[in-house]
């Protein structure tokens, strides 16, 4: 399940590479950090939720509740700064 | 199946027993029975033990949503409609909401999930339920439809619109100004208690509002429904299973024209075709299963395409039953004859045969964007 490196490893940016990979392995183009993924169109609700359970998986957190809210899931940038915050990471 | 899975289904079996026909028949499950199975925990399996569940990975799960489909189809929608409630709260609920009404759930408390609404079936986008802030309570107000379970529900999941965006809030159903009616005879599932709800200004705490926020109301029946084709999907391989037991006892014990019906070329076929529904229901829910399990991102995915095939192999594999049994298996109550109804109603249950269609469609187009 986990394809990095072991627990409490993870930097900003190395969580931000892992996220753009993803990305781009699923929807064939690459991201900027901070471009919106809803706004062009080139996602679905049933992506949003592949975002979720990849973050979950990859990144051994649980994104629930609150923590669901579509900003969350935005742009890269966003992601990155969630999943730091779930792990417990001080930016 | 796990030790814990196993005896689930054992203890599910032996309260059901031969009583299926008859529940099928008077429209009603016993609500002593739902209760005790919502006690033991088998009614939401994959709820954890600190939760008071048994924590049921999804495969065996899955498994013992077969098990209890082959018995009851309405028995099964039940316990789909309750670990829908239960993955609705661990999804989108936070952790004191876990706290508060998983153990609820795993107690002998019932609980349905109501999304459709009369003018929001395939698009709940036109969800008009609303869900508004007052003080230290929210008020509900809005109407749902053909609610599996409601009928026995002591608490009813209801999505609705919230600051901007949506979400699931609990009521428990004897809250004043909830009104439940029944769906006058369903054509399948018919003890599953299947109701209309009408929430007219119904106050509960603000505690109540699942993460306590408006979240994308895409993701979030997205996120409930998830579990429920899982479930489904399942059930529906209980039902090919029972067709199947059903279909080779009678044509190897009954004769025509001087020997086994199994021995007639076309009844043969009729056969070797239920048989590869049921393989090919049972692999599509063991791939989904095993995608939920390793946190795989294709479990939403997957969890609809198990869903289309399962409820289709169902429906038509349900129809090649009735076929074989003929006039032995044409009365309501019969095994062959519920799953014929209760299939049909699998394909358009938790996401039509088309939705699914559509979302596997576009599953596919964005793969191969430029």
């Amino acid at each position: 399940m986990t394809i990095s490196s072991e627990q409490g490893s993870h930097t900003a940016e190395t969580v931000a590479q892992e996220v753009q990979q993803f990305l781009e392995q699923r929807t064939k183009q690459t991201w900027d950090p901070d471009t919106d993924l809803f706004s062009t169109g080139a996602v679905s609700s049933m992506f949003a939720m592949e975002l979720v359970v990849h973050l979950e998986s990859s990144f051994d957190v649980v994104i629930s509740g609150p923590d669901l809210a579509l900003d969350n899931f935005r742009t890269v940038n966003a992601m990155t700064a969630m999943v730091l915050r779930l792990r417990g990471v001080k930016p | 199946m796990t030790d814990a899975a196993t005896d689930h289904a054992e203890l599910v079996s032996g309260l059901i027993g031969d009583r299926a026909d008859a529940w099928d028949l008077a429209g009603e499950l016993p609500r002593d029975l739902l209760v005790k199975l919502g006690a033991s925990g088998v009614l939401c399996a994959q709820v954890g033990p600190e939760h008071g569940g048994t924590g049921l990975d999804s495969r065996a799960g899955g498994e013992l949503t077969a098990r209890v489909g082959a018995r009851c189809s309405s028995l099964r929608s039940v316990m789909t409609s309750q670990g829908m409630a239960a993955w609705t709260v661990r999804r989108l609920g936070g952790t004191e909401q876990w706290d508060t009404f998983l153990p609820r759930l795993t107690s002998g408390d019932l609980a349905a999930v109501g999304f459709s609404e009369p003018g929001a079936g395939s698009d709940l986008s036109a969800m008009e339920t609303e869900i508004a802030d007052d003080g230290a309570e929210v008020v509900v107000t809005g109407r749902k439809v053909w609610i599996t379970a409601a009928h026995y529900a002591d608490l009813l999941l209801v999505f609705g619109k919230y600051r901007g965006g949506a979400t699931a809030v609990v009521v428990p159903a004897r809250t004043p100004g909830v009104r439940i009616t029944r769906v006058e005879n369903p054509l399948g599932c018919r003890a599953a208690g299947h109701a209309n709800i009408t929430l007219d200004a119904v106050r509960v705490p603000a505690g109540h509002v699942l993460g306590g926020t408006g979240l994308p109301l895409p993701l979030a029946t997205t996120a409930a429904l998830t579990y429920g084709r899982m479930s489904v999907a399942w059930g529906c391989v209980g039902i090919l299973r029972a067709c199947l037991d059903a279909a080779a006892t009678h044509t190897a014990s009954r004769e025509q024209s001087g020997r086994a019906l199994a021995e007639h070329q076309l009844v043969a076929r009729h056969l070797a075709e239920l048989y590869v529904a049921e393989r090919h229901a049972t692999r599509a829910c063991e791939h989904a299963s095993a995608s939920w399990d390793t946190g795989s991102p294709d479990m939403a995915v997957d969890a609809v395409h198990a869903k289309y095939v399962a409820s289709r192999e169902a429906a038509q594999g349900a129809a090649r039953a009735v076929q074989l049994l003929a006039s032995a298996g044409a009365s309501d109550g019969h095994v062959v004859a519920r799953a014929y109804r209760d299939a049909k109603l699998m394909e358009v249950i938790e996401g039509t045969s088309e939705i699914c269609q559509l979302v596997l469609a576009q599953h596919m187009r964005k793969k191969v964007r430029p």
